[in-house]
């Protein structure tokens, strides 16, 4: 596409082609989507939460369509850091040696938080961390984390103890006070934070009186929820001075532009993976375009760019 | 380490602009859409299926997932039940009408070179990725016997597929107005039970196929069973269609839809139908 733009964004230190990532637990390890897109459009890939162990997830029904949304309670099944370092990080590394590579690390306790890092930190080929607090499936650690500064704070200080990669903060929206927590983890050395993580929501089949989820409870995502997580972008980059990575129902190049606008560096698409597979590099090209149209000369220019 | 599901090579998936050339009523709620899908067409195999997204603007946004009954000249043939908007929407579709679909999906049917006689057991739209393998398996000169069963008559699917290549087709009805009265397990029981199949493949309401597989594993014949999950992605990434197996949660979107039955661990939960 002979669109001139810029369209580089720097993370924490991170330098992205694009500024577009992929949603942690929407993409796999992108290894699925390398026969449907060119991996190397995307600003970087982040992958499906990893843990220190295996873990199962959560009984199914694990999924329930919702106006405009779904909800989901996946519950963080993986295979575990060492089968990740194994499988997806070895592929990634052999068949898309250019894409930016964010892990995104879960855990049930600090401990395990930076167990993960310590494990992939002797991966060369890992361009930094997304340190999910705000899994709202899981019964311990999860969101847990993501819902007090103290706590939110903690996991941050570990982890940044460990790693002098990039270091992204995931918040939970599930929050009085994100800009709050936002503060919190910066303080503590985070490069960059990255909302919103679902909504936790539920949904109630009247034919059989039961939770559509098996879990009962899961977090909702989608377009449903983008007008709080424009808010939330918005509030949070004007309480912080470290980079913003916007997302929640991004569907389209407009929505992305839509949180540039509202202060976030780079944007993240989750759903709209399922829906469109291409989603994430149609989503490149429209920005590139709508840049174009309007004479932006580099697409970082959009960020915070909203009229009071 | 033992593995479930597929294992072996699919074709590579794509995102295909498809056509809606015919869609009509074969049965009571049931629909027959044909797509001009030239790509997908060419390349799918019996028991896989695509992921069709129905609408655009609309404030349902997920694909659903579709078995193929039959694919030929270019052309792919499904059957469908309208059980809520998506299948609603799908069922006013009228010729002409565009849509897109990612596909082939998932591992499909396996025909073991030493098959001589397979029996297909169907449940009301268990026909739906069964006509395409009964096609298949009578092209390699394999014999095919065919249970069919449905409430009703009026709501058999597949019949006159299954009597085109069938060397014999029993039907059970609930209401015994076809066939039988009593439900397809009856029937198919006392035929593998007669002997002479060396494969049984099944489709339909899962406490059918569980029974279906339990009656072949007393005959000792290897059984192949196709799941229905609820479903987000259909590419492996989601794992929203886990599938409880001998060695872990498997998904049914790549790892399946078509599973070896004595690899399936059955959980009731999953008896009923997936409301899309």
């Amino acid at each position: 596409m002979n669109v001139n733009v810029d369209m580089s964004v720097n993370i924490g230190g991170l330098s992205l082609r694009a500024p577009l990532l992929t949603a942690s637990g929407t993409f796999g390890s992108a290894r699925e989507f390398s026969e449907l897109i060119d991996l190397n459009r995307l600003g970087a890939v982040v992958t499906k939460g990893v843990s220190l162990e295996p873990w199962e997830g959560n009984p199914a029904p694990r999924i329930a369509e919702t106006s405009s949304g779904m909800l989901n309670s996946i519950g963080l099944q993986n295979a575990g850091v060492e089968s990740f370092c194994v499988n997806d990080l070895a592929w990634l590394e052999s068949e898309a040696p250019q894409v930016p590579v964010i892990v995104n690390v879960s855990g049930h306790t600090v401990e395990e938080y930076v167990a993960v890092i310590d494990r992939l930190e002797w991966e060369p080929f890992i361009a930094g961390y997304e340190v999910n607090i705000s899994c709202p499936n899981v019964d311990a650690g999860g969101m847990a984390f993501g819902t007090s500064c103290a706590s939110a704070a903690e996991v941050t200080r570990a982890c940044r103890g460990s790693t002098e990669r990039p270091l992204i903060v995931k918040l939970s929206p599930n929050v009085t006070d994100i800009a709050g927590i936002a503060t919190a983890v910066e303080a503590e050395g985070a490069d960059a934070v990255s909302l919103i993580n679902t909504l936790l929501g539920m949904a109630i089949d009247v034919g059989t009186f039961r939770p559509k989820l098996a879990r009962g409870v899961g977090g909702l995502s989608g377009p449903a929820i983008k007008p709080v997580a424009v808010r939330m972008v918005w509030q949070v980059a004007r309480a912080v001075t470290i980079p913003v990575i916007g997302m929640g129902g991004i569907m389209t190049a407009e929505d992305a532009i839509e949180f540039m606008l509202a202060g976030a560096t780079a944007v993240a698409v989750g759903t709209a993976n399922f829906v469109d597979p291409t989603s994430t590099v149609r989503i490149v090209d429209g920005m590139a375009e709508f840049c174009h149209a309007r004479g932006i000369e580099r697409v970082a220019d959009l960020t915070g760019a909203v009229l009071a | 380490m033992t593995t479930c599901g597929c294992a072996h090579h699919t074709p590579p998936r794509v995102l295909e602009n498809v056509t809606v050339v015919a869609n009509d009523r074969v049965a009571q709620g049931v629909g027959l859409v044909t797509f001009d899908s030239p790509r997908i067409a060419r390349d799918i195999q019996p028991g896989q299926f695509v992921h069709l997204r129905i609408a655009q603007g609309v404030d349902y946004l997920l694909r659903r997932p579709f078995s193929i009954y039959r694919a030929h000249a270019g052309r792919l043939e499904i059957l469908y039940q309208v059980v809520g908007r998506g299948t609603r929407d799908l069922a006013l579709a009228t010729p002409g009408t565009e849509m897109d679909m990612v596909g082939p999906l998932g591992c499909g049917w396996r025909i073991a070179d030493s098959t001589t006689h397979a029996l297909l057991v169907s449940g009301g739209l268990g026909a739906a990725p069964l006509g395409m393998l009964a096609e298949e398996l009578a092209e390699r000169g394999i014999a095919v016997t065919v249970a069919m069963g449905a409430p009703c008559g009026e709501r058999l699917v597949g019949r006159d597929l299954f009597e085109r290549v069938a060397r014999r087709v029993e039907i059970a009805t609930d209401d015994g107005s076809c066939g039988t009265a009593g439900f397809v397990t009856g029937v198919c029981g006392e035929m593998v039970a007669e002997g002479g199949y060396d494969a049984v493949y099944t489709c339909g309401p899962e406490p059918m196929q569980r029974i279906v597989a339990a009656q072949a594993a007393e005959a000792e014949v290897a059984c192949q069973v196709s799941l229905e999950r609820l479903m987000a992605c259909g590419i492996g990434v989601c794992l929203s269609c886990v599938v409880e197996t001998k060695c872990g949660l498997r998904r049914a979107c790549v790892d399946g839809p078509v599973f070896y039955a004595k690899e399936v661990v059955w959980d009731s939960a999953h008896d009923v139908t997936c409301e899309r």
